[in-house]
């Protein structure tokens, strides 16, 4: 004889402490289980056992469903799978003796409070940002989406961890086409667990590129939603403050969370601002190196005698030299990220200026080049997000460049700027509106007009509707 | 996604960098000594024939615009397969020689200007593992590269032209015609190799996304690149005169002209630099063209990157370790001259009969 979904469910968590069992009578026997340890006390005291109690002539556990008028979330368990799925994420489970069940939200809420997020801090603009719970985060989403426009789609991924995913998007400006590759992509993912969001962000990078960031991620749900104005898709996943937002442009880099909140013009400064500085950070080790070693004479004669004045003494190559520097920094920036913040200080203060100083001083280092390496190593942080890419290209362009002078620099950079160009997701290109252009995209790309004047959404990604107030 | 479509204006853009990418480096010296001061009227006839070829093609190009059929299935369709396979073969040809006569004209350009002498193995190996790298990406890619670079590489001509400019006396160029017109006309023919270099879109033909226009963006940038080079090419014979034939590489000596003194530093290198991402670009896409020659040749038609056949196209620019370039472009001249005008100057006039003929028989064999 088959065993019923209850017993199953017992043999499933035997000997597990927070297994809970009540039997009730309500004119027929009925069970009713949970997970202590996943659902609040009280409200499986308040929405489940005191309506119970109440109830006398129920012939099945659908009855019981129609008569339990407290608490939101009552549903059918249509299979044992989505029992098991509905029991461990804090649901309590009634079950009658013909194998009929009924789950009742009872999932406790635990987690941090909505602040500030510490990657995202604004000078203006909203403060709010994301936390690890799902539900919370599409709160914060439908805060600022008054619309039934705004539609989800929930899913599961990870064979253990079960992990909820909701698709967000707004009907009638996303491309319903997109948004289902999107969902059939996340539908098809096999993987054990999803801890965060960056897991899910592997699989929904079409060309699995991993060397420049694909999809975009923030904190703060007044980007997400600014971003699905535009026809993009936000994708949350529980346990995870970072909600995904797909298509992605390399321009989104360039662009911060405050820019839309600021003048126009100062926000046209600032990205302007972080373009030349990445630009810049990437190339000025590889041009000192290889100006230094092949092509001196570009540089003017007062600042040349200047350089080799400094760098006579040195018992490195240019590139040596620079690479040393280069990479000490991006050491010191690895130990400061995983110091707790007061050391950190210490840290910095320790790398920069006694060892940096202690170099110079004792001839191993120039000066020059601590202080391009330290240019450049500033100039990444415009861009935090992909510091770590920008380093390890600008180590590339500067061991090319090294090698073989300003042919090495001007192959590498193509190189890069060929691939970047290559990159093509849902139907976006990765460099637009610059490659391929689209004028009318250039209104919020590294410049910006004011936000009265948007009235066209943007070209560069998929959307069904064109006019920001049509 | 198709790696291989390319809009009007990637394609106007990219037609203006192959114009002025290759026409600065040793061109003006070699028509300097075959006309004298006369140089810049051979490139006048030239593009004059030029521009008649593009008309025809870009007409090819919009009669082929829902059709969206390859140059293979035109030529196979229209002249039959044995003869597109020989004017595959001699388009191959063209693309490999021109990327090697590109890319031996750039390593002229490093171990003069730049003084950095290495041996051509080293300096080849990067160029083909870029091309290498160009056909896998697809020529949309490379369209796009391009269009985001054309800015960049258009000011760092203006800025190497301008100081230039200022100094020089268009009064040598005076009298007009000296070298007689017969010569000169004679001499655009038997330079001819240097021209049309709208022979890369025949093997984008199908990709080709035509919107609203085609011809004004198309020969906006021809009518561009072509007075670009026609007044530099005025500049390099007026300033330098009778020596022009001795100078090797125009563009690097018109830039000593740019900079004031030393102790501004040599500025105009940065700039020629950038400039000469407009020569490595033409060499991709000579690279590119080349590998969609054997595509073509071979009848098959690569969904996904045929390595072996990339790795080939590319290793041709190791040619000028085994042959001297300056020798294989007297030969190409002296034998190959009436080929390469087949394809170069008669094909693009023949191109829209051939494209309708093609799109009939299509169309026919559908019904």
């Amino acid at each position: 004889m088959n065993k019923s979904w209850f017993d199953k469910l017992q043999t499933l968590y035997f000997g597990e402490d927070d297994f809970r069992v009540r039997e009730i009578n309500c004119g027929l026997p009925l069970r009713a289980v949970c997970l202590d340890t996943m659902c609040d006390d009280a409200k499986v005291s308040n929405f489940v056992l005191q309506p119970l109690a109440y109830i006398k002539r129920a012939k099945t556990v659908y009855d019981v469903q129609s008569k339990i008028a407290v608490g939101t979330g009552v549903h059918k368990v249509p299979n044992f799978y989505a029992a098991v799925s509905d029991f461990t994420n804090g649901y309590t489970l009634v079950f009658d003796e013909y194998n009929g069940c009924i789950a009742i939200d009872t999932r406790t809420v635990t987690g941090r409070s909505v602040i500030e997020p510490p990657t995202s801090m604004v000078m203006r603009g909203p403060r709010e940002g994301f936390v690890e719970d799902v539900k919370v985060n599409i709160t914060l989403l439908r805060k600022r989406l008054k619309t039934p426009n705004f539609k989800t789609v929930n899913l599961t991924v990870g064979k253990y961890t079960n992990t909820a995913v909701c698709v967000c998007y707004i009907d009638g400006i996303a491309q319903k086409k997109i948004v289902n590759d999107i969902v059939q992509r996340i539908d098809a993912i096999k993987i054990d667990g999803v801890l965060d969001s960056s897991y899910l962000a592997r699989y929904l990078d079409v060309h699995k590129t991993f060397v420049f960031r694909r999809v975009g991620v923030t904190e703060k749900p007044d980007i997400a939603v600014g971003k699905m104005l535009e026809g993009r898709v936000a994708v949350i996943v529980d346990g995870s403050p970072m909600v995904l937002t797909l298509p992605y442009l390399f321009v989104e880099d360039v662009q911060s969370p405050g820019d839309y909140y600021e003048n126009s013009a100062m926000t046209t400064l600032s990205r302007v601002l972080r373009f030349v500085s990445v630009i810049a950070s990437v190339l000025l080790p590889a041009l000192y190196v290889c100006l230094q070693t092949y092509n001196y004479q570009i540089i003017p004669l007062r600042f040349l005698i200047t350089v080799l004045n400094a760098s006579e003494a040195i018992p490195f190559s240019p590139l040596t030299e620079m690479l040393l520097v280069l990479i000490v920094f991006d050491i010191l920036r690895e130990a400061n990220l995983r110091m707790p913040s007061a050391v950190g200080i210490s840290l910095s203060l320790v790398g920069a200026i006694v060892l940096g100083d202690a170099a110079v001083q004792a001839g191993l280092l120039g000066a020059p080049a601590v202080m391009i390496g330290a240019l450049s190593g500033i100039g990444l942080f415009t861009l935090p997000d992909n510091t770590l890419i920008l380093s390890l290209l600008r180590l590339i362009v500067t061991l090319v460049g090294g090698l073989m002078g300003l042919l090495g620099v001007t192959l590498s950079t193509l190189c890069v700027i060929i691939y970047l160009a290559s990159m093509q997701d849902y139907k976006t290109p990765f460099l637009a509106p610059f490659a391929p252009d689209i004028p009318e995209d250039r209104q919020d790309a590294v410049t910006q007009i004011s936000v009265p004047s948007m009235t066209e959404r943007p070209h560069s990604v998929p959307n069904t509707n064109k006019k920001r107030r049509g | 996604m198709d790696k291989n479509r390319v809009s009007a204006d990637q394609l106007a853009l990219m037609y203006f960098l192959l114009i002025a990418g290759g026409k600065f480096l040793t061109l003006p010296s070699i028509l300097a000594g075959d006309v004298g001061h006369d140089s810049w009227l051979v490139l006048c006839f030239s593009f004059l024939w030029d521009g008649i070829c593009l008309a025809f093609l870009l007409w090819a190009i919009k009669i082929n615009v829902n059709a969206r059929l390859d140059i293979a299935d035109i030529l196979n369709n229209s002249v039959s397969r044995p003869v597109g396979i020989a004017l595959f073969a001699i388009f191959f040809v063209i693309f490999v020689l021109r990327a090697d006569i590109l890319l031996s004209s750039c390593f002229k350009m490093f171990s003069v200007t730049f003084d950095v002498s290495t041996n051509w193995i080293v300096f080849a190996l990067p160029f083909a593992a870029l091309a290498f790298f160009a056909i896998g990406r697809g020529f949309n890619a490379i369209a796009r590269t391009s269009q985001l670079l054309f800015g960049l590489i258009a000011l760092s001509v203006v800025a190497l032209l301008v100081s230039p400019l200022t100094q020089t006396d268009f009064a040598e160029l005076l009298p007009i015609g000296q070298a007689g017109w017969g010569t000169i006309v004679k001499t655009s023919f038997t330079r001819s190799f240097w021209f049309s270099d709208y022979i890369f879109i025949y093997f984008v033909l199908d990709g080709i996304k035509v919107k609203k226009h085609l011809y004004l963006p198309v020969f906006t940038a021809f009518f561009a690149g072509a007075a670009l080079t026609v007044l530099l090419n005025a500049v390099f014979v007026a300033l330098f005169g009778h020596l022009a034939p001795n100078f090797d590489l125009a563009m690097s000596k018109i830039g000593i002209f740019s900079v004031a003194s030393t102790a501004n530093g040599r500025w105009d290198w940065l700039t020629l630099s950038v400039w000469l991402i407009s020569v490595i670009i033409k060499i991709i896409v000579y690279i590119f063209c080349a590998y969609k020659c054997i595509e073509k040749i071979f009848g098959a038609n690569f969904v996904k990157i045929n390595w072996f056949a990339a790795a080939f196209v590319t290793a041709t620019l190791a040619v000028p370790l085994f042959v001297n370039t300056d020798g294989l472009l007297n030969t190409v001249i002296k034998w190959g001259l009436i080929p390469f005008a087949v394809v170069q100057y008669a094909l693009p006039l023949l191109m829209p009969l051939f494209t309708r003929t093609a799109i009939d028989k299509t169309e026919a064999r559908y019904e």
